[in-house]
Formats: C-alpha cells, sequence, structure tokens
C-alpha cells in the first residue's frame, strides 16, 4: 500500500493517534488503562507497517505483540493489585529528569538524521512488493552466507529457556517451605481471609 | 495538502515514541508500568528496523526478518520479567522499584 495520497492520509492517522495513545501510557495514573492505551499504540504501529507495505510483519506484530505480551501484562496488572491500580503522582525531580532525558534523546537523534544522508530510494526501488512472506521464510531457514537459520535456532531454544525459567521463578514453593506454611497459616486464620 | 512522508519523517516518528518511552520509565514507579515502557521503546524499535528496510535497502527482507528476531525476544523478556514481578509481589506486597533493593528476603534463605 504505497499509492500517494491514501498512504500518505493513513500515515499521520496512525501517526497522531501513536503518539496520543503513547502520551497516554506514559501519563495516566491508571495502569489498567495505560495497557489499555498500549494496544492502541501497537495496533496503530502495526498499521503504519502496513502503510509501509510489510503485511507478514504486521500480523506478527498484533498477534505476538497484542496477543501475547499485552495480555500477559494485563494478568500481571490484575495479579499484582489487591484494588488500588493506582499510581501516585511521580515526584517533580523524576519529572524534570525523565523530560530532560527524553528530550535530549530526541533531539540528538533528530539532528543526527538529519544531518546523515541517505541514500535517496528511486521510485522503482520503493515500488518493489514485499506482499510475501515465502522470501522470509526462506531467509530465515537458509544456511547460505546470508541466512538466519542459527538465530532462528537460537531463538527457539532462548523462549523454551524462558518459557521454563518463568515458570521456575513464578511458582510457588515446595510446602515444606518454612515461610510459605507461615502464609497459609495466615490466610486460614479468619482475621486474614481478606488479605 | 498534505506532505508526503520521507524517511526523516518516518524515523521522528520512531524517535518521538522512544523518547515517550524514555520519559516513562523515569517517572514511573510501579514495575508493570516501567515494563509497559519498555514495551514502547521496543516497538519503536521494531518500527526502525522495518522503516530502514523499506528506505534504504529495499531489495532486501533483512529488517522484516530482524523485527521479528525482536519481537520473539520481546516476548521472552516479558515472561521472565513478569515471572519476577509475580515472585516478588507474593515476597513484599508491592511492586514499587524503590522498594527492590534486596536480592533475599531477610531472614529467609531462599530467594
Amino acid at each position: 500500500m504505497h499509492d500517494g495520497a491514501i498512504s500518505t492520509v493513513f500515515f499521520y492517522l496512525f501517526a497522531a493517534s501513536s503518539i496520543a495513545l503513547a502520551l497516554g501510557v506514559v501519563l495516566g495514573r491508571r495502569l489498567l488503562r495505560s495497557a489499555i492505551c498500549l494496544i492502541g499504540v501497537l495496533g496503530s504501529s502495526a498499521g503504519l507497517t502496513l502503510v509501509l507495505g510489510f503485511e507478514f510483519v504486521a500480523g506478527i506484530q498484533v498477534l505476538v505483540f497484542i496477543g501475547g505480551i499485552v495480555v500477559m501484562l494485563l494478568f500481571a496488572i490484575m495479579m499484582t493489585s489487591q484494588g488500588h491500580t493506582f499510581e501516585q503522582q511521580p515526584t517533580l525531580r523524576r519529572r524534570v529528569a525523565g523530560a530532560t532525558v527524553a528530550a535530549a534523546f530526541f533531539t540528538v537523534t533528530l539532528s543526527a538524521y538529519l544531518n546523515a544522508d541517505f541514500p535517496v530510494p528511486t521510485a522503482e526501488q520503493l515500488a518493489v512488493s514485499h506482499e510475501g512472506a515465502d522470501e522470509i521464510g526462506r531467509k530465515l531457514l537458509s544456511n547460505q552466507g546470508d541466512g538466519y537459520i542459527v538465530p532462528f535456532e537460537v531463538i527457539s531454544l532462548l523462549l523454551l529457556s524462558a518459557l521454563i525459567g518463568g515458570i521456575v521463578i513464578a511458582r510457588k514453593h515446595a510446602p515444606e517451605d518454612e515461610e510459605s506454611d507461615q502464609d497459609q497459616g495466615l490466610a486460614n486464620h479468619p482475621s486474614d481471609v481478606g488479605r | 495538502m498534505l506532505h508526503p512522508p520521507t524517511l526523516t519523517h518516518w524515523l521522528a516518528l520512531s524517535a518521538l515514541l522512544f523518547s515517550i518511552g524514555l520519559y516513562g520509565i523515569f517517572t514511573r514507579r510501579n514495575a508493570v508500568g516501567i515494563l509497559l515502557s519498555i514495551e514502547l521503546m521496543l516497538n519503536s524499535a521494531v518500527l526502525n528496523l522495518v522503516i530502514f528496510n523499506r528506505f534504504v535497502a529495499s531489495g532486501d527482507v533483512d529488517g522484516q526478518v530482524m523485527a521479528l528476531f525482536v519481537i520473539a525476544v520481546a516476548a521472552a523478556e516479558a515472561v521472565v520479567a513478569l515471572a519476577i514481578f509475580v515472585s516478588f509481589y507474593r515476597h513484599r506486597h508491592t511492586l514499587d522499584v524503590t522498594e527492590a533493593n534486596q536480592i533475599c528476603h531477610p531472614g529467609n534463605s531462599t530467594p
């Protein structure tokens, strides 16, 4: 989808919505609402990827980022908040520090972008279509010099180890663990049921 | 009416999203809030890779492959971070990162 006017309109639409929702993510005091805003940001980014013409990456972004990561974040927010999902207003010092660092980063990066002379793409280069996953799949699984078979396998191992590590870290301790016994004893006490 | 977006427009958008995430990391105190900002920054990095794939190396698919790798690593990172948060919350009943200054709970030998 890179035919002039329509993609221009969609670019500005998605850019405005993603910036507004990103501000909602960092400025809001309710974590659940921030997570919902993050869904919007990621959806807008998938739209921007679609404007660039990469349908496969946009689909993966919706599936994994929104469908996987944000849903897991929502679970974590609900598991770790006992009714008080508010966060107190950050101190002025933190806000000044954050704004300074963010503005400095943005200024430096933007000036670097403006001073760099990237090769200007010709019209025929921009017309190259990427609307197919077959080339990505071939690149991922090729063992030639420019293939990505080794990182692909390493990623699968990394995901497996993250899965096992997540289960091991987050599981409840064994019953013979002294502290977990105490916790259960406290929870069974009538006055502490609401804890 | 609208100026068609050039490479600099795209890169400025992604840099702006990244700096918003940076601001969030500095101001949030809740650990899940910080993780939300980190996801924002990872998303802008993915966007950057895809933008360069389109405008600078439009004949290749390397940028898209790298974007897929970043997404996979982001998923792994989120899993481990959330497991740590749940474990931390079980011990301390809070997720304030300024409280997270000990690896081991006092008086408890298991981490």
